[in-house]
């Protein structure tokens, strides 16, 4: 699995600046944006907060995962975000979030794009990934950490 | 202790994946053995055997969409939200091992009805799809035109009329029909892309005369047509977006319109011009025997090449006569075909899901109106069962209608006609004709057809 196809350095924030659930998908969405990810940023940010509506992408363990599937999205695309203090994401487990990956899915997506999100949403469920993401000092040591 | 799992969730990129992670993660800490079938967005993975399944004390459904339950049956389930996978996987293995097994017996017959399924998948489950959908456009256009025949036979060649337009209406109604279930068969089996050449390919079925056995052919071609594409084409990453759009229906399209127009048309055509001369030199031979072959031919495909050239044939006997014994043969053999259906959906209910039941029907009154194609839903859906009845039956009422010496002044029009003075000579013998016919494809159908199995 190729995980820069989806992620690299440009995607990856070490430090959000957001101090709420709202803002900071805005943030990373702007991120996606700036890449020219999103053909529709405003589409795509209702695909993701409708979504989370559903219920929350806060999975605990301080982990979120705001995603989306709409026709706003250009290309598959994925955004490491971390904050250090943490933000509450109404997570299952009423702990702060402070690792976020937001996924950018097009409506026509490839299997393989896919597979590769399956892959990490499998690997975050292992706590020395996470506990690697927070301490990861550079967005290439994330790269690195997640390609294992 | 063995444990399978299915997770699954709306969108299907993230939480189906960690769900099923954390349940492996939790079984391996547990010291319990335990497989999970991810239904996400690249559809089913790790997909979970008959063996599996048989051999887990309990199924768990860590899911937020509908995951069919089907192969399961006789296991005790517990079903939870995907994200109670995610946040406690170990008290939910927990809960799995405590759980009290409501029955033990059951693990064998689960696996008999699996088996079963089996082998109403693939083939069977596409067909069933493409007979769905086309059912409501043969009773929307079926009963349409039974309506302007209402206003009375030949109503319709009045110019502007509402009879004509009912006609009109329901010949659009039935014209679809051939597209829609070539094109939800071909959907079936290769999603959206198999649309677009399944419904070429059901209309081209129709343009060249293929009827529904061509539109089924149709279906399928154009669904393992995507399939096999979609294996053989390798587009760099630049150009995949194309291949929806573009290069999948360009090509199936293609593909399933030569060989709709080549190696069916030519030969359907061929066909129903030799039907044609062979009824033609038959007009001298027994009465009885010449209506038998009739009404084999009208019930055999339904619209396909057989049954045009046999009412192409009764039509033309009309136009050298006042009236036509044959062209009565003829109607009463394509009568019989959903009546005798209609008939057995009521005398042998458990052999008919519910919507055949009430399909059924709408065949009365397609049956009455002479309107063959009733029967074409149950005869797609199960033909091996369904066609030799309606050709038995059609055949018992084409003969006794000639053997009546019956005969009648229109093409059309069914059981408008029998009412209207003078329009069928022999009235009493028609009418014995048909409802003989009717009986013969109902019992056969009811003898034939195999208990549905209830799910």
């Amino acid at each position: 699995m190729n995980i820069t196809e989806l992620l690299n350095v440009n995607l990856i924030k070490l430090e959000l600046n957001s101090k709420t659930k709202e803002d900071v998908i805005k943030e990373m969405a702007n991120i996606l944006d700036e890449n020219g990810k999103l053909l529709d940023k405003d589409k795509y940010i209702k695909a993701v907060t409708d979504r989370e509506k559903e219920f929350s992408t806060g999975i605990g363990m301080g982990i979120a995962i705001p995603h989306g599937k709409s026709s706003g999205v250009k290309e598959a695309a994925l955004v490491f975000g971390r904050s250090i203090n943490g933000i509450d994401y109404q997570s299952m487990d009423d702990e702060l979030a402070h690792i976020f990956f937001l996924i950018a899915v097009p409506e026509e997506s490839s299997d393989e794009h896919l597979k590769i999100l399956s892959q990490i949403s499998r690997k975050l469920m292992h706590k020395e990934l996470r506990k690697g993401l927070m301490e990861a000092t550079s967005p290439e040591e994330v790269i690195t950490l997640l390609e294992k | 202790m063995k444990f399978v799992a299915i997770t699954s969730c709306p969108t299907g990129i993230a939480h189906t994946y960690m769900a099923a992670e954390a349940l492996s993660m939790a079984g391996e800490e547990m010291g319990v053995d335990i497989k999970v079938e991810t239904q996400g967005s690249v559809g089913a993975e790790n997909q979970l055997t008959e063996a599996d399944i048989r051999e887990a004390r309990v199924v768990i459904i860590a899911a937020d969409t509908n995951v069919s339950k089907e192969r399961f049956a006789g296991k005790t389930i517990i079903e939870v939200g995907v994200k109670d996978a995610i946040k406690d996987p170990n008290g939910l293995i927990q809960k799995a091992i405590d759980i009290k097994i409501e029955d033990k017996n059951t693990s064998k017959q689960a696996s008999d009805i699996k088996e079963e399924k089996v082998e109403k998948k693939g083939v069977y489950k596409h067909l069933m799809t493409g007979v769905s959908y086309m059912i409501p456009f043969v009773a929307a256009g079926g009963i349409l035109i039974a309506l302007s025949f209402a206003f009375g036979i030949y109503a319709f060649k009045v110019d502007g009329s509402i009879a004509a337009a009912l006609k009109d209406i329901g010949g659009a109604a039935m014209g679809l029909m051939y597209p829609i279930l070539a094109g939800f068969i071909a959907f079936s089996i290769a999603d959206r892309p198999g649309l677009v050449p399944g419904v070429v390919g059901g209309m081209l079925a129709s343009t060249v005369g293929a009827g529904f056995l061509g539109a089924m052919a149709a279906g399928f071609l154009a669904g393992y047509t995507i399939v096999l594409l979609k294996k053989i084409i390798k587009l760099p990453k630049s150009l995949q977006g194309l291949m929806p759009v573009i290069i999948l229906p360009v090509l199936s399209t293609l593909v399933v319109g030569l060989v709709m127009m080549y190696v069916i048309g030519k030969p359907v055509s061929a066909l129903t011009v030799a039907m044609s001369k062979y009824l033609t030199n038959l007009s001298g031979a027994n009465a009885g025997f010449l209506g038998i072959i009739l009404g084999l031919m009208m019930a055999f495909d339904m619209g396909g090449p057989f049954n045009k050239a046999a009412y192409t044939f009764g039509v033309s006997t009309l136009a050298l006569a006042p009236s036509s014994a044959i062209m009565a043969a003829v109607m009463a053999a394509g009568m019989t075909p959903p009546l005798g259906i209609a008939l057995a959906t009521v005398i042998a209910k458990k052999k008919f899901t519910a919507e055949e039941r009430e399909s059924g029907k709408s065949a009365w009154a397609l049956g009455l109106a002479f309107i063959t194609e009733g029967a074409i839903p149950f005869a797609a859906a199960d033909p091996l069962k369904i066609i030799p009845s309606t050709m038995t039956g059609a055949a018992v009422a084409g003969a006794l209608s000639m053997i009546f010496k019956s005969a009648v002044v229109a093409p059309h029009g069914g059981i408008f006609l029998l009412f209207i003075p003078h329009a069928v000579i022999n009235l009493g013998g028609y009418i014995v004709a048909i409802v003989a016919g009717t009986i013969v494809t109902g019992i056969m159908v009811s003898i034939l057809k195999k208990d549905v199995v209830v799910k």
